[in-house]
C-alpha cells in the first residue's frame, strides 16, 4: 500500500478541520485567466500536512469544469474527467430526477448553480481558528482577487453549532469513514481503499480510476507527477477527489412539529418521551449521537461516540433497534444488505458506495442550547438555516449519486414499500403514492407514519474538483508554453 | 394459475421506414404515463411489454445487417391467447406500429389471421429465458398488493401492540375473511399445475441425462478444452472504445422514473466453431439453471430481476440481451460486479468485444472500469416500455406472496412472528436450493486470484 502524499492532497480531503471553528465558502469567476493562472502558481494552499496544535488558517480550492476550460485547460484532456463531474449535478433532466432535484428542490428555484445563476468556476473554501482568525483570510483574499482575475459570484457562510450538533439536534459527524494506510487505528471493516476518495490510488475493485492524464509534451515544466498506471504520461488527478456541494436548507420546525404528532397519535406510544423517540428512530442516533443499535429504549449519552457497530452482526437484523429505513441505516447500512447480510462479503460491496463527508452547518441554531425540547418550545421562525453537504469521492455515480438514489431516495430499500429517507427523501413518489412513510419495524407487528413532507430542500449544489496541490501549480503554468 | 412465457418479435423494416417506424414509436420520456397506440394495459395477462428498433448494423464480417423492429412481452399462459390478442384487440396498434416492417399484411389484408400469420413469422424463440418466480400470474401479483395495502390500512387503525402474536394473526385473518373482495386470499394460492410440473421434470431429466453423456468426454477432453480456451481468451480483442456521450445521456434520459428500469444489449457473437459450440453449452445451461436452480427469486445473488431473456438473432450472428429489473442501471450494474460477476462472465464473454475473461468465469465484469465502458457501447434504446406494477420490486411481490400464503395454514409462534414482520419489512426471500447456495457459495474470489 503506498503512502498518501499528504503533501499534495488537500487538507479538507483528509480532514474535517475541527479545531479550524470558522469556515465560509467563496464562489467565484475566471475573470481574466492570465491573472488567475499567475496567481494559482504562488498562491498558497493548505495540504493535509499539517500540525492541528499550531495551525489557526486553512484554504482549498476547486473548480468547475467551466473554470478548468476557462484557465485553458483543452478540451482532449478533459473529456477524461468523470463523466458526472463535466455534466455537472445540474446537467441533465435523469440526474435531477435521482437526486430528487425536483418540485420545490428543483435548480431553478437554487440560489447558486442552477441554470438561473451565475455560473461558478473556483470553489475557495476557507477556514480559521476563530471568527477573528477568519475575518483576516477572507479579507486577504478578497485583497488579492482583483489582481488573481476572480470575481465573487457568492459568499457561503457556516456556523459552528454548540456539542457538535446539526440543526434538528442531532449530534453528526460520529461515524468516520476510515483509509486503508491513512488512518492506522481504523478497524478493517471501516477502512476503504484510498482510490475510493483521492485519484491515483487502487481503488475498492483494485483499479485506478479514470482521470486525466497529460502527455510529456503537455506538462514542459514536469510538474506532474507521473501516472502510477501509465508512466508515461503525467497525472492531473493524482492527489485530487470530486468535491460534491449541496446546500441543504433544514426545516427545523416543520420537523419537530410533524414527528411531535404523529407521535402523540401512534398507538402503543404513550410517553412524554415519544417524539424525541420516533424522531430518534428516524435518524438511527439519540440526540446525543449514541446509536439505537447500543441503546435500543433510552438514551445513553455515555456512549454518544459509539461507532463500532453492525446491524445483522450487532443483533438487529430486522430493524427492531434501528429501523431499517433510519437515516444511518440508510446512508451506511454497514453489514446490513446482501449478499449474505452480517457476512464479510455484505462489507465489502458496502465499501464501494461510500464517501468522505466534510460539511458544514450553516444559519443560526432555532435554540441555543441544541437539546431537543429548547428546539420544540422554541418558535422557527423559517430562516435559513441547514447544512452545506460536501463530500469527496472518486466516482460520482458509483458512490455519492448511488447512495443518494439507490439508498436514500429509494422507497423500496432493503425490501421497504414506501419509505424514503425520513430526513433527506425526496418524496418522489415512485411508490406511487405522494408524501414518504417511516415504519417502525416493532413486535407483535410494525407501527408506521405517513404522509411525511419533504423536511430538507436543495438551495444549491455543484460538483467540483479539487486537486492536487501540484496539479494547481500545473493549471497555474497553462498559458507559458 | 398460469407459468409465465417470454414472446419476441423481431421483424426486419422496409429500407427507408426506419425513421417513421421511430417516430410512432417515440421514446420512453414521451409516453411515460401511457402510450395509446397499443393498449398494453387493456391485453390480459401481461407483465412486461416493449418495442425495441435495431438499427441497421454490420456484422463482424462486414454484411450489412437491416435495421429491425422487436416486440418483446412477458405473459402468462397461453402464449396462443396472448398472439391472438394482439392480433384482435391490439390490432389496429399492431398496424400502425409494424406497417412498416418488411412481409406485413398490405393495408387491404389485415384481418386478425394475417397479423396472426406474420408474428408467428417473426417469432424468436428465447436461447434462455429467466423468470423471477414461475407460477405467479400479473393478476395474483396485483390483487396480493391491494391485500398488502389494506392489511396495513387496518393495522394502522387500532393499538395492536398489546396482541400476542397469535391473536394478532387471528384479528388479520377475521379482517380479511370479513372482506368479501379480499376473502378469496384465505385461500393459498394454486400450485403449479400438474401437467406443467411433469413437463418440468421430463425437461430435467433429459437435460441431466445430456449432461451425464456429455461429461466423460468432456472430463477426458478438459486439458484440449482449456487449451482451446485460454488460446482463445488471449486471442480476444476487448472492445475499449467508448459510447459517446450523447448516446449515453440518451440512454439514461429513459431510466427511473419507476422503481423498474430495463435493458437490451445486443452484440456479435465471437466467431469461429469453438465460440459457438461454448456460446451453445452455455445458453443451454443457462436456460436449464434459470428453470431449475435459480427458480426462487435469486439469479446467482441477482434477486432485483422480473424476467431476462437472451434471444440469438439474425441467423445467429447476433444476440441479444433484455431484462426488466429493480433499480438504477448504475446499481444494476453493481451487482453484475458484485454478486454474480462469474456466471455473466460465462454468457456474455461469447459476445464480441466483452473485456478479457480467463478460464470462462474469471476477470471480464470484474474489470469494473472496462465493463461500464463497454455495456452502453452495446446498449439499445427500448423506445416503449409497458410495466403492469411498476411499483413494486421483486422483493415486494414476493413478500406479499408470503402474506397471502400466511392467512391461510397452521404455523407456530416462531413462523407467526416472522410473518408479522413481513408487513413492516420485506426483505426475508425464499432460501433458494441446494445447487443454487452450492454455486453461491464458490470463493469466486479467491479461485480467481490463480486464474491470471
Amino acid at each position: 500500500m503506498p503512502l498518501l502524499e499528504i503533501d499534495d492532497i488537500q487538507g479538507i480531503i483528509l480532514f474535517g478541520y475541527g479545531r479550524l471553528r470558522s469556515a465560509c465558502y467563496l464562489l467565484l469567476q475566471i475573470a481574466e485567466p492570465v491573472a488567475s493562472r499567475a496567481w494559482l502558481k504562488t498562491a498558497e494552499f493548505s495540504s493535509a500536512h499539517f500540525d492541528p496544535n499550531t495551525t489557526d488558517r486553512a484554504v482549498n480550492i476547486a473548480f468547475t469544469p467551466a473554470g478548468l476550460s476557462r484557465l485553458g485547460l483543452n478540451d482532449a484532456v478533459m473529456a477524461d474527467f468523470a463523466g458526472e463531474f463535466l455534466q455537472g449535478m445540474t446537467g441533465t433532466s435523469h440526474r435531477q430526477r435521482t437526486l430528487g432535484d425536483v418540485g420545490d428542490s428543483s435548480p431553478d428555484g437554487w440560489s447558486w448553480g442552477g441554470p438561473r445563476n451565475p455560473e461558478p468556476h473556483v470553489l475557495l473554501m476557507l477556514f480559521g481558528r476563530d471568527d477573528t482568525v477568519l475575518a483576516a483570510v477572507v479579507q486577504d483574499l478578497e485583497a488579492a482577487l482583483p489582481r488573481a482575475g476572480l470575481s465573487l459570484i457568492a459568499r457561503l457562510d457556516t456556523s459552528w453549532l454548540p456539542k457538535q450538533r446539526e440543526h434538528f439536534g442531532f449530534r453528526d459527524g460520529v461515524s468516520r469513514t476510515d483509509i486503508d494506510g491513512f488512518h492506522t487505528d481504523a478497524r478493517p471493516e471501516n477502512s476503504i481503499a484510498p482510490g475510493e476518495f483521492i485519484l491515483g490510488y487502487l481503488n475498492a475493485y483494485g483499479q485506478y480510476t479514470q482521470r486525466p492524464l497529460v502527455a510529456p509534451e503537455g506538462d514542459p515544466q514536469g510538474l506532474l507527477a507521473a501516472a502510477p498506471d501509465d508512466p508515461n504520461r503525467r497525472d492531473l488527478g493524482m492527489n485530487g477527489s470530486y468535491l460534491v456541494f449541496r446546500q441543504l436548507r433544514q426545516h427545523v420546525g416543520a420537523f419537530w412539529k410533524y414527528v411531535d404528532e404523529q407521535a402523540k397519535r401512534i398507538p402503543g406510544i404513550v410517553d412524554p418521551n415519544a417524539t424525541v423517540r420516533l424522531a430518534s428512530k428516524m435518524i438511527g442516533r439519540w440526540p446525543s449521537g449514541t446509536p439505537l443499535v447500543v441503546a435500543p429504549t433510552v438514551d445513553d449519552p455515555a456512549r454518544c461516540d459509539e461507532n463500532e457497530f453492525f446491524y445483522y452482526r450487532s443483533d438487529d437484523p430486522h430493524g427492531l433497534k434501528c429501523p431499517i429505513g433510519a437515516h444511518i441505516r440508510r446512508a451506511n447500512p454497514r453489514d446490513a444488505l446482501d449478499p449474505e447480510p452480517g457476512s464479510d462479503r455484505s462489507i465489502d460491496v458496502g465499501k464501494r458506495h461510500r464517501v468522505l463527508r466534510r460539511g458544514r452547518t450553516y444559519g443560526p441554531a432555532v435554540a441555543e442550547s441544541m437539546e431537543v425540547p429548547d428546539i420544540l418550545a422554541a418558535a422557527d421562525t423559517g430562516g435559513d438555516r441547514g447544512l452545506h453537504f460536501i463530500c469527496f469521492n472518486t466516482q460520482i455515480g458509483r458512490q455519492f449519486e448511488f447512495i443518494q438514489h439507490t439508498w436514500l431516495n429509494n422507497p423500496k430499500f432493503d425490501g421497504l414499500y414506501e419509505d424514503d429517507d425520513p430526513l433527506v427523501g425526496d418524496r418522489g413518489g415512485s411508490h406511487g403514492k405522494p408524501g414518504g412513510t417511516f415504519t417502525v419495524q416493532a413486535e407483535p407487528v410494525r407501527t408506521r407514519v405517513t404522509g411525511m413532507p419533504r423536511f430538507t430542500r436543495v438551495r444549491g449544489g455543484g460538483y467540483f474538483f479539487m486537486p492536487g496541490i501540484r496539479a494547481v501549480r500545473f493549471l497555474g503554468s497553462l498559458g507559458s508554453r | 394459475m398460469p407459468y409465465q412465457e417470454a414472446l419476441t418479435i423481431v421483424a426486419p423494416i422496409r429500407p427507408g421506414e426506419v425513421d417513421a417506424v421511430k417516430r410512432v414509436l417515440g421514446t420512453i420520456p414521451d409516453h411515460i404515463d401511457a402510450w395509446d397506440v397499443i393498449p398494453f394495459d387493456r391485453l390480459p395477462r401481461l407483465h412486461f411489454a416493449r418495442l425495441v428498433v435495431f438499427d441497421e448494423a454490420t456484422d463482424l464480417d462486414g454484411q450489412t445487417i437491416a435495421a429491425q423492429l422487436a416486440l418483446m412481452t412477458n405473459v402468462d399462459a397461453p402464449l396462443d391467447a396472448h398472439l391472438n390478442d394482439l392480433a384482435g384487440t391490439a390490432g389496429a396498434g399492431l398496424d400502425t406500429v409494424f406497417g412498416g416492417c418488411a412481409g406485413y399484411p398490405d393495408e387491404s389484408h389485415r384481418t386478425p389471421a394475417e397479423r396472426l400469420r406474420f408474428l408467428q413469422r417473426y417469432t424468436h424463440d428465447a436461447a434462455a429465458f429467466y423468470v423471477n418466480r414461475q407460477w405467479r400470474s400479473v393478476d395474483q401479483i396485483r390483487n396480493e398488493e391491494t391485500l398488502r395495502r389494506e392489511i396495513g390500512t387496518f393495522l394502522d387503525s387500532a393499538d395492536f401492540s398489546h396482541h400476542s402474536a397469535d391473536a394478532l394473526r387471528k384479528a388479520i385473518r377475521d379482517f380479511v375473511g370479513g372482506r368479501a373482495d379480499l376473502r378469496w386470499a384465505l385461500e393459498p394460492a394454486e400450485p403449479p399445475g400438474l401437467g406443467w410440473r411433469i413437463r418440468n421434470l421430463l425437461h430435467l431429466i433429459e437435460h441431466v441425462g445430456i449432461a451425464l453423456l456429455l461429461l466423460p468426454p468432456a472430463i477426458l477432453l478438459a486439458p484440449i478444452l482449456l487449451a482451446l480456451l485460454r488460446s482463445h481468451e488471449r486471442a480476444d480483442v476487448p472492445d475499449t472504445s467508448a459510447a459517446p456521450a450523447e448516446s449515453i445521456d440518451r440512454l439514461r434520459a429513459d431510466e427511473d422514473f419507476w422503481v423498474h428500469n430495463q435493458v437490451v444489449a445486443a452484440g456479435a457473437f465471437k466467431p469461429g466453431l469453438f465460440r459457438q459450440v461454448v456460446t451453445t453449452v452455455i445458453l443451454r445451461t443457462t436456460d436449464f439453471a434459470c428453470r431449475h436452480i435459480y427458480n426462487r427469486g435469486s439469479l446467482s445473488g441477482l434477486n432485483t430481476i422480473h424476467f431476462a431473456r437472451w434471444v440469438a438473432m439474425d441467423e445467429g450472428r447476433r444476440m441479444f440481451f433484455s431484462s426488466n429489473y429493480d433499480g438504477s442501471l448504475e446499481s444494476y450494474m453493481n451487482d453484475f460486479i458484485d454478486k454474480a460477476a462469474w456466471g455473466l462472465n460465462a454468457i456474455f464473454s461469447n459476445g464480441d468485444g466483452f473485456p478479457r475473461t480467463s478460464f470462462l468465469f474469471c476477470g471480464g465484469i470484474r474489470d469494473e472500469k472496462a465493463y461500464k465502458r463497454f455495456l452502453p457501447t452495446r446498449q439499445v434504446q427500448s423506445r416503449v416500455w409497458y410495466s403492469a406494477y411498476p411499483y413494486l420490486t421483486t422483493k415486494n411481490v414476493a413478500n406479499n406472496a408470503a402474506i397471502r400464503a400466511g392467512l391461510s395454514g397452521q404455523m407456530n409462534a416462531d413462523e407467526t412472528r416472522t410473518w408479522l414482520r413481513r408487513f413492516g419489512l420485506g426483505n426475508q426471500l425464499p432460501a433458494s436450493g441446494l445447487v443454487a447456495r452450492i454455486l453461491d457459495s464458490v470463493p469466486w474470489d479467491r479461485l480467481c486470484r490463480f486464474s491470471k
